[in-house]
């Protein structure tokens, strides 16, 4: 967990903001070094945590969230946290097997047109609280669920329309019912194209996620060009605010990341250049 | 032109907000539920993009006559709890739907919002509809909140086509204002276009700020203030008249003026003068060095 990125967002994990929907989008960029720094936080604010891990394996989480000080293999064992490996379970899928018996979750690579309706199934059982009498069983805060990420689904076959539908449901359920968190990626590629209402591509989808979404951090490199000491810029923008604050409020950091974490700093005050 | 249309419409009217990514709608939404309520008017809500908490939150006036048509927990029936689904947007249903809770007053139809409808069914389909709650007797007046960057610029044609009344808002310069541009259809054929400054409030009351046409003489004039460097300065860099005369008159080196280009072109008395004679050995044709082809 990134303690500027904490304060940036005032929140620490004791104390956040719930029925969160946060949207992580970058554009030509990387930002899925956002992930680990919700997926470490949440853990350490003691959620129950639902990750749709779909472009990487677990060993991959396992190792960065260690540099973070958070252990997977532990959450998953007290069962804090329930990693969907999209990787392998594909794989049961492609290539099935007599004795995989696998959740139904990744059905919609059998036919890609039926939607994702098997897809939130498996997140609503994560996430709703099961054996609350069960002796041994921690209590665990709010529910949050993390995917990385929703726009490999339309390389998958999956229309840009059953991903929002999907995140729509998604968010019926974890925020608005349970009160928990969404953290969703949406990676998209090449400039920003006007009017796109036709084709159905990342950047419809992240503009449908955009009108659903209450935070969203838009990771793009710098406009001028590459730079070894600042690694690209982070546009912060609240959009949903209750009460006081109608306006939507948007703030512009630089970043470098580092071994073990990530600085965010106003632009123009790098380290490197003051 | 936007206070009018938070003050009243006629019967039959369609009103549709546009909103982008860049400006949420929703709050201008939330300001017509909040002023048809305040004029004891029954308001109807379809909800798809918002919960019934987050729509009722911050509304200050008495929710008795807001009826919230809940089809956001579940609009393609996956889970076999919803209230009402997508594919129930005809005239039929709905009018069933407004039937079940009567009123002595006429009903003001909130959608929110008509992208979600018009991304599962076709926009004929959605259009018609609209059509005939216009025509229809059902309702009163109907509201629509449309994402007009998630549809074909076709689609968000045909449907704004539909409405009397048309608002596209945008961020505005400063920071909680925004703009709106209203085009209104009169039932006699006649198109109004206004462009307004407007900032909504924590209860949901709308304060036109300008009309744009001030507003932008407005952002001139503390330009003009800004504009006088000479002023604060430790030196005097200020020219009196006879500097300034002294100064226009001045002819730069290297200005190409009028008088040196006629300087030029007639060579005046001692200047320079070129003589050429034509020499033999000028003639020289690379095809014929010794001048002796006939050619």
């Amino acid at each position: 967990m990134f303690t500027e990125l904490n304060s940036i967002l005032n929140a620490t994990p004791d104390s956040f903001t719930q029925g969160e929907f946060i949207l992580v989008s970058d554009r030509q960029s990387d930002a899925s070094f956002l992930i680990h720094h919700f997926l470490s936080f949440y853990l350490r604010a003691r959620c129950k945590v639902c990750f749709l891990g779909l472009v990487q394996s677990f060993s991959h989480y396992s190792a960065i969230s260690q540099r973070l000080g958070v252990s997977l293999t532990q959450a998953r064992e007290k069962g804090q946290l329930i990693f969907l490996e999209g990787l392998k379970e594909s794989l049961s899928i492609l290539i099935p097997q007599e004795t995989t018996t696998g959740s139904q979750a990744m059905d919609f690579l059998r036919d890609p047109t039926v939607g994702l309706q098997r897809l939130y199934e498996f997140v609503r059982s994560s996430v709703s609280s099961d054996g609350g009498g069960e002796e041994g069983v921690e209590e665990w805060g709010p529910p949050v669920l993390l995917v990385d990420d929703i726009s490999v689904l339309l390389s998958l076959g999956v229309s840009a329309g059953a991903a929002l539908d999907f995140s729509h449901y998604c968010r019926a359920t974890v925020c608005s019912q349970l009160q928990g968190n969404i953290v969703m990626l949406v990676r998209c590629h090449g400039e920003e194209a006007e009017d796109d209402g036709s084709d159905e591509g990342s950047e419809w989808l992240l503009k449908g996620l955009t009108h659903q979404c209450s935070l969203t951090l838009h990771v793009q490199g710098l406009p001028t060009g590459y730079c070894r000491d600042i690694h690209g810029q982070v546009e912060v923008c609240w959009r949903r605010r209750r009460g006081d604050g109608q306006h939507t409020q948007k703030k512009l950091f630089q970043y470098k990341v580092h071994d073990k974490g990530a600085s965010f700093f106003a632009p123009g005050t790098s380290s490197a250049v003051l | 032109m936007l206070s009018e249309l938070l003050q009243g419409t006629d019967t039959g009217a369609v009103l549709i907000i546009q909103d982008s990514c860049s400006y949420s709608g929703q709050h201008l939404l939330k300001s017509f539920i909040s002023a048809a309520l305040n004029k004891e008017e029954p308001v109807h809500v379809l909800g798809f993009d918002v919960s019934e908490e987050e729509l009722k939150d911050g509304l200050t006036a008495s929710t008795q006559r807001l009826h919230f048509h809940s089809a956001y927990t579940d609009p393609l029936g996956w889970t076999n709890r919803s209230a009402f689904t997508v594919h129930q947007f005809c005239v039929e249903e709905l009018t069933h739907l407004l039937k079940q809770t009567s009123h002595p007053k006429p009903v003001t139809l909130v959608i929110d919002s008509l992208s979600w409808i018009l991304r599962h069914m076709s926009p004929p389909a959605v259009c018609k509809t609209l059509q005939q709650l216009k025509k229809g007797g059902a309702v009163r007046a109907v509201i629509g909140l449309l994402h007009a960057d998630m549809h074909q610029r076709g689609t968000v044609g045909s449907v704004c086509h539909l409405a009397t009344s048309v608002i596209t808002v945008a961020p505005g310069t400063k920071g909680d204002e925004a703009v709106a541009k209203i085009t209104k259809r009169s039932k006699l054929g006649k198109v109004t276009q206004d462009e307004e400054i407007f900032s909504i409030k924590g209860d949901f009351s709308v304060t036109v700020v300008s009309k744009t046409s001030h507003a932008g003489r407005r952002q001139t004039e503390p330009e003009e203030q800004q504009m006088d460097p000479t002023a604060n300065l430790t030196f005097n860099i200020r020219l009196s008249d006879t500097e300034r005369e002294a100064k226009e008159k001045l002819a730069l080196p290297f200005v190409f003026s009028k008088e040196k280009k006629t300087a030029l072109l007639q060579s005046g008395p001692g200047s320079g003068r070129i003589l050429y004679e034509p020499d033999a050995n000028d003639d020289y044709d690379q095809e014929d060095p010794d001048d002796d082809l006939d050619v």
